[in-house]
């Protein structure tokens, strides 16, 4: 190590805090501008937020999902929009830490206190991503009636043995009705599932039409 | 060639015999086998989803009753209103159905008519395929990959003849504009530049709400991920949701698209890369691109497709007396522009409204002049796919890729990126995000 570098050693964990401080205000701020265009009364303004939120990316999933069920309609599409965006930037090749920093933004909006419509989003937003460590979580959310499908699709479409795994797990303690479901997704999976045969050709719903006589 | 309200069944007979210039499926010896019935039999009919696009098959199926052709056996709708108003259309003896499964479990049905939503098209075509039942299916064929290669497989392998809606290749002008082009009167094309107007805007939104009672809101999601009903997702304007419709790429690109595909001589083949962009509604629930272009580019044989979205740049409409082959135009904004070494040439529409430029139209071919395949009317030119094992002229290959390049235009689009595109292995490649869409999980029962 040179004297000159000597010189600069004490300084280096200094300087790294102080550039992170910067980065991190940067980024609160940019995070803070893209809600309040997303928040904006103009349909404008709001549109050209949600199109430009892959830029701010990972730091902004949280507020958005907040925005989300926003009492303002197009308030609320907007925000989910931007979250749909930043999920498909995050999701482009080469950037694959991008992609796990919004994923593991994304898995706490899975978490019981968040809202349904919320959680399913976030299910199929997972699933587009297909983390690993994504499984899991998703999994969990089979346990609650309004998910338990939209978490089966989402497990279907992540790849890897983990989820398949994790669907046999799930076809061992879901209902007797909701069993088929599985089954269906292990058999896309490729799996052999005995004794619940592909239901898709029965037919279930009657018309009150008559014919004409 | 005469109307088609003026086709009789010996004429179509006589018809569907001649003028085999595409493949056959099986050999003619195989006739009377499972749902393809002998020749003086008529096909059983059914109609699945009788609103908007279904409701004019079925009025139009009845000049084939009439013709001693077809029977029409049932229809189905999940909208019950839709479904009371089809069985008076089709008349005594077709049965109304809410579930299609019903229609496929019947043994006496050789053939449906799928003119639902496009989310519906590919479960409801590869379904009636494996319960052995031929199948008219609306365009688009598929909404993702996945389900394009599902339908080409259950075809294949249950040997039914599949037409599929992009009826502008069974149109009149069609063939002359085709002839025209493979006998090289512009040169050789390498460009294609399809023209059509905007997708609209939802400018008057609105919450989610209780399905009406007529509709089974459930049965009309189907293959889809459940979400409210909107008044904005049915009945027609479903075409405007990326996810069920597509937008206007995907109504009328797999009308222009089919067209360039079959004059170019391109069905089998595609893209090897695909690049979008496109502006996004500032409001509502409907997510499909107003304006958008995509650029296809095509190698071995290199050449180029792009599809243009903007209101205002169609090419004007020609001056027409009305007595030409397909009439006046009445649908002039949309079309495409066939660029070559020695010329261009235009027609517009490329649905059941396709109309050339004179130039092709009074083209006298010289002696050794190429013909191409003359169809006799896209219904007819279904019966005799189903009575002879011909393939059609709209057939699920052809269709597929037609459909994916619609699907891989709005995928570009959503994404935001250039897609790779493998046609040998039918996906794309490099993008591990993009492969995933691909296909889309679908909820049980309605599934693949």
């Amino acid at each position: 190590m040179s004297i000159k570098s000597l010189r600069k050693a004490p300084l280096a964990p200094a300087a790294t805090v102080l550039m992170a401080g910067t980065a991190g205000a940067a980024q609160n701020k940019a995070v803070d501008e893209l809600i309040a265009k997303i928040k904006d009364e103009s349909a404008k303004v709001r549109t050209e937020a949600w199109l430009s939120a892959g830029k701010v990316g990972a730091p902004a999933v949280k507020p958005l999902a907040k925005v989300m069920t926003n009492e303002n309609l197009e308030v609320a599409r907007a925000a989910k929009r931007a979250l749909w965006k930043i999920v498909r930037v995050a999701g482009r090749p080469g950037a694959e830490e991008e992609k796990k920093a919004v994923a593991d933004e994304l898995i706490p909006l899975l978490a019981n206190d968040q809202p349904t419509s919320v959680r399913r989003e976030v299910l199929w937003m997972l699933s587009e991503i297909g983390e690993r460590n994504s499984v899991r979580p998703i999994a969990r959310s089979m346990r609650n009636d309004a998910l338990v499908e939209d978490a089966r699709m989402a497990l279907e479409r992540i790849p890897g043995r983990r989820a398949v795994k994790a669907l046999k797990a799930a076809f061992e303690t879901v209902p007797e009705d909701f069993k088929p479901n599985i089954a269906q997704s292990l058999r896309n999976r490729g799996e052999e599932v005995a004794g619940y045969p592909c239901q898709k050709l029965v037919p279930t719903k009657k018309t009150n039409v008559e014919p004409l006589k | 060639m005469k109307q088609s309200s003026q086709f009789n069944r010996r004429e179509f007979l006589a018809a569907a015999g001649a003028a085999m210039s595409v493949p056959y499926l099986i050999p003619s010896g195989v006739l009377a086998a499972r749902g393809r019935g002998g020749a003086n039999e008529r096909l059983t009919m059914a109609h699945i989803g009788v609103g908007g696009m279904g409701g004019y098959h079925l009025q139009d199926m009845k000049r084939f009753v009439k013709a001693g052709i077809v029977n029409i056996a049932a229809v189905c709708d999940v909208d019950e209103k839709r479904l009371a108003a089809a069985v008076e259309t089709a008349g005594p003896g077709a049965q109304p159905y809410r579930d299609y499964r019903y229609i496929l479990e019947r043994k006496d049905i050789d053939a449906v008519v799928i003119a639902t939503p496009d989310h519906w098209h590919a479960v409801q075509m590869v379904h009636a395929a494996e319960c052995g039942k031929h199948v008219y299916v609306e365009k688009p064929a598929c909404c993702t990959i996945e389900e394009g290669k599902a339908m080409v497989a259950a075809a294949k392998k249950n040997n039914v003849s599949v037409q599929v809606g992009s009826q502008g290749r069974s149109q009149p002008e069609a063939y002359l504009a085709h002839r025209y082009l493979v006998n090289g009167n512009i040169g050789h094309i390498d460009k294609v530049t399809c023209f059509h107007y905007n997708s609209p805007e939802d400018s008057n939104p609105v919450p989610d709400s209780d399905p009406p009672p007529e509709l089974d809101w459930d049965l009309w999601l189907g293959p889809l991920r459940w979400r409210p009903y909107n008044q904005k997702y049915c009945h027609g304007v479903f075409r405007w949701v990326l996810e069920s419709g597509g937008g206007q790429i995907r109504d009328r690109g797999a009308h222009v698209m089919s067209c360039a595909m079959w004059w170019m001589g391109a069905d089998g083949t595609g893209p090897v890369t695909v690049e979008a962009t496109g502006t996004a509604p500032t409001k509502g629930l409907w997510d499909s691109a107003v304006t958008m272009d995509v650029t296809y580019t095509f190698k071995n044989p290199d050449w180029v497709l792009t599809w243009n979205q903007h209101t205002g740049n169609a090419v004007p409409a020609e001056e027409r007396t009305g007595k030409e082959p397909g009439g006046k135009i009445s649908r002039p904004g949309y079309g495409a522009v066939y660029h070559g070494t020695q010329g261009k040439f235009v027609h517009w529409g490329g649905d059941g409204g396709t109309w050339v430029e004179k130039k092709a139209r009074e083209w006298n071919p010289p002696a050794g002049a190429k013909d191409v395949y003359k169809s006799p009317g896209h219904k007819e030119d279904w019966f005799k796919g189903i009575k002879t094992g011909a393939k059609t002229i709209m057939n699920i290959e052809a269709s597929v890729g037609v459909a994916n390049l619609c699907v891989l235009g709005n995928l570009s689009y959503i994404l935001g990126r250039k897609l790779q595109w493998d046609q040998a292995k039918q996906e794309i490649v490099g993008d591990e995000q993009a492969r995933r869409m691909m296909g889309r999980p679908q909820r049980h029962p309605y599934h693949l």
